[in-house]
């Protein structure tokens, strides 16, 4: 995870006043096949200070992050300068911890690697003692409490927020000077986001250099000195994070922080007649080998009326995905009975009939991976006119085509495979694919998260277009987020596998009654305090 | 300091189209001597002419003569269509078992089902599988055909053991469910998908399965079994001729020779066929 301190800067080297940087990119330019994917990049990574770049997916944030620890992609025409301090390498947290921690050792071993080889000029029989407690100093500046039993643990033992922090103090362990934190608080809840950010704004107290790259703007405000916006590999605007925030010149700048929530923009259904789907007594359980099931979720009571939508949100970990596979038949092991309509619905999707299966449809939180790589996006859409509806090949193309250029797709991108679409592109395709059904309820599981605001927000308005528009279906958007949240009519808080909470939207958001769900919106209003909007 | 701008890998780059190409000409030109050889090869064969002292080379034959005597060239030539054919015949039936089989183990959610299928390929497991042809040629003396079937069944169980771990991977997948939410057909997520995904994976199998095979069979024969132990055939020619080997090289190392073509030749075609171009793994730009 850390590379590289074999260019050395010449500290000297700056001649602007204040410190001298321990990092600097100048005038980076990376080029794969023609293409440049960075352009002309210029970055000053500024002891105790946070840089940010932000921007939307693919815009080059972790190209340029990576270029800091001499790492590019394969391919790649590299020009430019990149200088880091001689004394101490970069480190790099990447967005999953866990692919770069070894599965088969200990901590204490991952770690111990590394302060051995600190240690080799200290006699033979201090050595042991002296790595020991450049472990734990480590441990500590990474804000991991209980060291000595984490210590013991492998790394699929400990939490995701855990794996991000034995990463950071593998990087401290080497004496990294400058930090690369790469979306350290993507698809994490706002409890989990605000401790990630306290422990980075801690790491840049104690000296060091962060450069976060990021697309959630809410952790880069509060985090963030210098703000770099990137778009299309290039550096369009840049300056102090309150100059950004207040005085954005540049037009894609505007754009990107232009954070307001849409609104629905139409009433909630009056009526509240029969509820479309009914939830009684579910009762949702997880096998995991030697423990035996493990109980997940509880959910006594939960209905959802023809036109409405509801937000079910809490804490990953919380069930609420096991909920909504529960609802689309996916998670089969539960108690309790699911009603479409009052009939009760097969627990196995296998069992649903077409008609069933196209009442309920669900949309994968990770679009990439619920498509066929090897088939064009247009083909696998239409197949599901095809199948539920029994419509010919040639007109469920028609219709699919039609679908997804109204949810906003380039025509041309239609007909290209998933890897070649962007994420936001994907998701939209995922959506249309489950619209093409009919559906009378849709489940969106996390459609949003990972993708950058302006997507995500393409993706809201896409869905408040499609509660107007079509005033039949019901949608139950899954979410850690409030934001979006703040879409729905109603909203339902899960923790802990129970429903603790649910209500009218405006009426949770604004006087909660549960303590889970104060302290949820008390997390989020600190995260926007601190960014003052 | 300053990063040299580097241009050796970019070029490379460039030149994945070409090298798919070049893959696959080298493929097919290494699998067309064994397949032209083994289909044309009886045709020119001619009768057969005086048996000449064993293991000599030259005198008139091309690649000298075997441990009866015969003239290798001519026993190259007609080998070549019983191995080719038995091989490919018994690795084709073996995956037409074992695809369905663990096709659908990994695809049902019934333990039972997936326990009636594959629990008795593992008893077929723990019987080496030598002992199993010779236990059954004792009984039934299987002919040409006989070999093949058996020799199949052999290879079912780990086969479809393979396709099953496979398998089982592309199917937890969230595009399996996917699938399933749109209500598609079992043909369609089980072969459409699934079977694509693991196709990578099962050329590489099917490679390695028909060089062991190939070998199963020569075994075979060398003990008397679906084969004559003095037929002309590559593997059996490999067997038999390997007391010569430092006398007459030539009656083992041409055989030996082709059957490393036919294989190293099917798996370069698969490979070139199934390349992702642009997705190459493991290479990284060299340190500056």
């Amino acid at each position: 995870m850390t590379e590289r301190n074999d260019t050395t800067a010449p500290t000297g080297a700056c001649t602007d006043a204040g410190p001298a940087p321990v990092a600097e990119i100048r005038d980076l330019r990376v080029e794969i096949d023609g293409r440049a994917i960075v352009d002309g990049v210029h970055l000053r990574a500024l002891p105790g200070k946070v840089t940010a770049l932000v921007g939307a997916s693919g815009s080059g944030k972790t190209t340029t992050g990576l270029a800091l620890l001499g790492a590019y992609p394969s391919g790649a025409r590299v020009t430019g300068d990149v200088r880091v301090a001689a004394d101490g390498p970069a480190g790099y947290v990447p967005q999953h911890p866990a692919s770069v921690l070894n599965p088969a050792r200990r901590v204490s071993a991952l770690l111990n690697d590394i302060a051995r080889t600190q240690v080799r000029d200290l006699p033979r029989h201090e050595r042991r003692a002296a790595a020991r407690k450049r472990i734990l100093q480590a441990l500590s500046d990474a804000q991991l409490p209980h060291a000595e039993a984490l210590l013991r643990r492998y790394p699929h033992q400990l939490s995701g927020g855990q794996q991000q922090r034995v990463v950071l103090a593998q990087a401290l362990l080497l004496g990294a000077r400058v930090i690369v934190a790469d979306e350290p608080t993507t698809g994490q809840d706002a409890l989990t986001k605000s401790r990630i950010v306290d422990q980075l704004a801690a790491l840049a107290a104690r000296g060091i250099a962060v450069v976060l790259l990021s697309h959630d703007l809410d952790v880069v405000h509060a985090l963030a000195d210098e703000v770099l916006v990137m778009r299309a590999g290039r550096v369009v605007e840049s300056g102090p994070v309150q100059r950004l925030w207040l005085a954005p010149r540049h037009e894609w700048t505007r754009q990107l922080l232009d954070t307001r929530p849409s609104s629905t923009g139409h009433e909630p259904p009056s009526d509240t007649g029969r509820p479309v789907l009914r939830v009684r007594h579910l009762t949702a359980r997880h096998r995991d080998g030697a423990h035996g099931p493990t109980v997940v979720l509880r959910t006594p009571e939960l209905a959802l009326h023809p036109g409405e939508s509801l937000a079910v949100v809490g804490r990953s970990g919380s069930g609420k995905t096991t909920l909504a596979r529960c609802l689309a038949g996916l998670h089969r092991d539960h108690d309790g009975q699911v009603h479409l309509d009052g009939t009760p619905l097969p627990r196995s999707v296998r069992q649903r009939s077409r008609a069933q299966l196209a009442a309920v449809q669900y949309v994968f939180q990770d679009a990439r991976a619920a498509f066929d790589e090897h088939r064009p996006v247009l083909d696998q859409v239409a197949r599901t006119a095809v199948r539920l509806r029994g419509l010919d090949h040639e007109s469920a193309v028609q219709e699919a085509l039609a679908t997804l250029t109204g949810l906003g797709l380039p025509p041309e991108a239609t007909h290209r495979l998933p890897s070649e679409l962007s994420g936001g592109e994907l998701q939209r395709a995922a959506l249309a694919r489950a619209l093409l059904a009919r559906p009378r309820v849709l489940i969106c599981d996390e459609i949003t998260s990972g993708l950058d605001t302006v997507t995500r927000r393409g993706i809201l308005d896409a869905l408040t277009d499609l509660l107007r528009d079509r005033a039949d279906v019901s949608l139950m958007l899954i979410t850690h987020d409030l934001e979006s949240a703040r879409l729905a009519h109603r909203i339902a808080v899960l923790e802990a596998g129970e429903l603790v909470e649910q209500g009218p939207a405006h009426r949770i958001l604004t006087e909660p009654r549960h303590p889970f769900t104060v302290s949820l919106m008390e997390t989020t209003a600190r995260l926007e305090a601190k960014t003052g909007a | 300091m300053t990063h040299k701008p580097s241009t050796l890998l970019s070029d490379t780059y460039a030149v994945v189209q070409p090298r798919r190409a070049g893959r696959y000409a080298l493929g097919l030109a290494v699998i067309s001597v064994p397949l032209v050889l083994a289909v044309l090869g009886p045709v020119f064969a001619g009768a057969p002419g005086a048996r000449a002292a064993s293991f000599t080379p030259g005198d008139g034959h091309w690649f000298g003569t075997d441990f009866v005597g015969r003239d290798v060239w001519r026993q190259v030539l007609l080998g070549g269509r019983p191995v080719a054919l038995t091989a490919l015949a018994a690795t084709a039936l073996a995956y037409l078992v074992a695809l369905p089989v663990g096709l659908i183990g990994a695809l049902t959610h019934r333990r039972w089902l997936e326990e009636t299928l594959l629990r008795p390929l593992d008893v077929l497991l723990a019987v080496p599988s030598l002992l199993l042809i010779l236990l059954v040629a004792s009984v039934l003396t299987p002919d040409a055909v006989g070999l093949a079937l058996l020799v199949a069944l052999v290879n079912v169980p780990d086969a479809a053991r393979i396709v099953r771990a496979a398998a089982a991977d592309a199917a937890a997948r969230p595009a399996v469910e996917a699938l399933r939410m749109q209500g598609e057909t079992w043909w369609r997520t089980a072969v459409g998908y699934v079977g694509r995904s693991i196709l990578r994976t099962l050329a590489a199998d099917a490679g390695t399965r028909l060089t062991g095979v190939l070998y199963l069979v020569a075994t075979a024969a060398f003990l008397g079994v679906g084969v004559a132990p003095d037929a002309a055939d590559w593997a059996v020619m490999v067997d038999r001729n390997r007391t010569g080997l430092f006398v007459q090289p030539w009656a083992v190392v041409v055989p030996a020779l082709l059957i490393v073509a036919l294989t190293t030749g099917s798996n370069l075609l698969f490979d070139a066929a199934l390349h992702k171009p642009g997705r190459r793994r493991g290479e990284r730009k060299p340190r500056l």
